[in-house]
């Protein structure tokens, strides 16, 4: 066990290292560490070191890549979270609606100009995050009034009734104007181009008390994969603890979506593949979760600014079609064994 | 004749606003079983959850003198378990992690939730009690339902409760287990002053698993006591509609001629 999480850090690692070393320069990461060293601790620069590879490096890299991997981290917690919780292999935050409520969000301030009294570069993100995280709410306190205890398939079907009924309102403004519906569309891609240091300094918190709390629950995580009653019986205090997990997972969902747009797979991949190779005791499921699935974004990331460069394609495509087929490797040929 | 332990007084408990469990009474002493007996959807698993408290109810049922309606889930879970017939295995822990589980309310450490060596040498007894440590380290998707109903027995073992409630318990079982599972809760609720209440299909094992008897029929009591005093051919042939008594006799004949 302890050779295979230390070989899995590594592994994240290296991803990491490749996506801030890749790119139209390449960086070599003797370099990357001394441009670092410069940046944070005011280390004399090497003259062979250019003032410009510091800049891409410092500026557009770094950032970059740490935000891939942050959200790759969040999305992988929130998703090992919500399949426990709803003992459901496909369920996420996606499934109860906090995609199609960040999108609504999104699309009434595109459309609408929606402003709030803090700087622009905020406002899409709170909107699309508020409305993400309302439209779950709405959905478990919804499930919770109809059903007293609260049971998986009610939380998953009222999810889904909320989520098929914000997207058909979020089609409808779409259809109604038309000229924005491009900007609407790419938001919804995901991205992680032109953002800097400022995104990292609220995501980076957020997914560190969410993975913290999410380890802090690994035990009822653990028993409430063997159904809420056993869970309950037990000694868990079930309806406390669901409520708080959900909520946590939409809050990682949520926070990441806001701003870098709908990335799918990873927080359905990641934790699945996590299981596959440590076991399916979450104090491993939720830290490893988010190292690999940071790690798997990073890489995701790397190809989507690489491939088609100097264009980029949209990473949430590139997630679905290199995670898919490893996915499917990953999944049915142990099934098969 | 030990204290009372568990009290139910006029407990009715259903679902979605319907009694299937109407104003039943019972009391379980220290040191002593109950089995519980009644055709199939006569309220007999509801009256269960609603003892361990996952399912609302009406009535008082009272824990050591203290309604639980007053108890925290964990102050109820740390007297009470239950060995649920629909267990079943999600994910592939292993068998040693799965009764671990168990000790969710007995271990202290409250940040990861790491065992001490107390609660690992519990239940390496648990383990030994259902006979499951060749297979510890195995994964409980792998295992087969008896074994898998084992698990279960040994985690409700590890929550080391006052009271055991049982539904169906030697479901998947084979005979041997059966009637050592029987015989090994008898000598744990009488050796350590506990009790087991048992939802029974099997009237035999019932009749050996507790002296009293409570036989339930359309959600109500039809009868409670003693086996000796209140089972007659009658009250059963009330309750399953059969010649119970008559069935049993055949059997019996039946046996007689095995050599």
């Amino acid at each position: 066990m302890k050779t295979k999480i230390i070989v899995t850090a590594a592994a994240a690692l290296a991803a990491l290292i490749l996506g801030v070393a890749v790119g139209s320069v390449y960086i070599p990461p003797g370099d990357i560490l001394r441009i670092i060293a410069h940046m944070v601790f005011g280390a004399r620069l090497p003259e062979e070191i250019s003032a410009t590879s510091a800049a891409i490096l410092w500026n557009l890299r770094l950032p970059r890549a740490l935000l891939a991997f942050v959200a790759g981290a969040a999305l992988s917690v929130s998703g090992a979270v919500m399949q426990s919780v709803l003992r459901n292999p496909l369920a996420s935050s996606y499934t109860i609606g906090v995609s199609s409520g960040a999108s609504l969000g999104a699309c009434l301030v595109l459309l609408y100009g929606a402003a709030l009294p803090m700087p622009a570069m905020l406002t899409l993100p709170v909107f699309g995050f508020a409305f993400g995280l309302g439209t779950i709410l709405l959905a478990v306190a919804f499930a919770s009034g109809i059903d007293s205890r609260m049971e998986n398939n009610t939380i998953i079907l009222a999810g889904m009734v909320f989520s098929l009924f914000v997207n058909a309102v979020t089609t409808l403004l779409m259809a109604m104007s038309g000229e924005y519906m491009n900007r609407l569309i790419y938001w919804q891609m995901g991205s992680f181009a032109m953002k800097d240091w400022h995104t990292l300094y609220i995501l980076v918190p957020l997914t560190i008390i969410g993975a913290l709390f999410a380890v802090r629950c690994n035990r009822e995580l653990d028993m409430m994969t063997f159904g809420e009653e056993q869970a309950k019986t037990m000694g868990v205090s079930l309806k406390r603890v669901k409520w708080a997990l959900l909520i946590c997972a939409s809050l990682l969902t949520g926070g990441t979506i806001a701003f870098v747009g709908v990335i799918g797979f990873v927080d359905l991949v990641a934790p699945h593949i996590v299981r596959r190779i440590f076991g399916p005791s979450h104090r491993y499921v939720i830290p490893l979760s988010a190292l690999l699935g940071g790690a798997f974004m990073v890489i995701c990331d790397l190809a989507a600014r690489t491939v088609v460069s100097p264009s980029e394609l949209p990473v949430g495509a590139v997630t679905a079609l290199v995670g898919a087929p490893f996915f499917a490797y990953v999944y049915f040929a142990k099934r098969k064994a | 004749m030990g204290q009372k332990m568990l009290e139910l007084i006029n407990v009715s408990a259903g679902y979605n606003g319907t009694d299937v469990v109407k104003n039943v009474s019972l009391a379980v002493n220290a040191g002593e079983n109950l089995s519980i007996i009644g055709p199939n959807g006569c309220g007999k698993t509801t009256l269960l959850k609603a003892v361990a408290n996952i399912l609302p109810y009406r009535g008082e049922i009272a824990l050591d003198g203290k309604p639980t309606r007053k108890l925290k889930q964990r102050e109820i879970s740390r007297k009470i378990a239950m060995l649920s017939q629909n267990s079943g295995a999600y994910f592939s822990y292993t068998v040693y992690d799965t009764v671990m589980m168990g000790r969710y309310l007995h271990i202290k450490d409250r940040l990861l939730g790491l065992p001490s060596s107390g609660d690992k040498d519990f239940v390496l007894e648990c383990l030994k009690t259902a006979d499951l440590l060749d297979v510890k380290d195995r994964e409980i998707t792998r295992l087969s339902g008896g074994q898998l109903q084992r698990v279960f027995l040994a985690q409700v073992l590890a929550q080391d409760p006052a009271v055991i409630l049982l539904d169906e318990p030697t479901n998947h079982l084979d005979l041997k287990f059966q009637i050592e599972l029987v015989e090994y809760l008898k000598q744990w609720a009488s050796q350590w002053g506990r009790a087991v209440v048992g939802v029974m299909h099997d009237i035999n094992l019932a009749l050996r698993l507790s002296a009293r008897l409570l036989v339930m029929k359309g959600g109500g009591v039809s009868a409670y006591g003693n086996a000796d005093e209140i089972m007659t051919g009658g009250l059963l042939e009330n309750t399953y509609g059969i010649d119970v008594a008559g069935y049993m006799r055949e059997l019996l004949a039946v046996w007689e001629n095995v050599k």
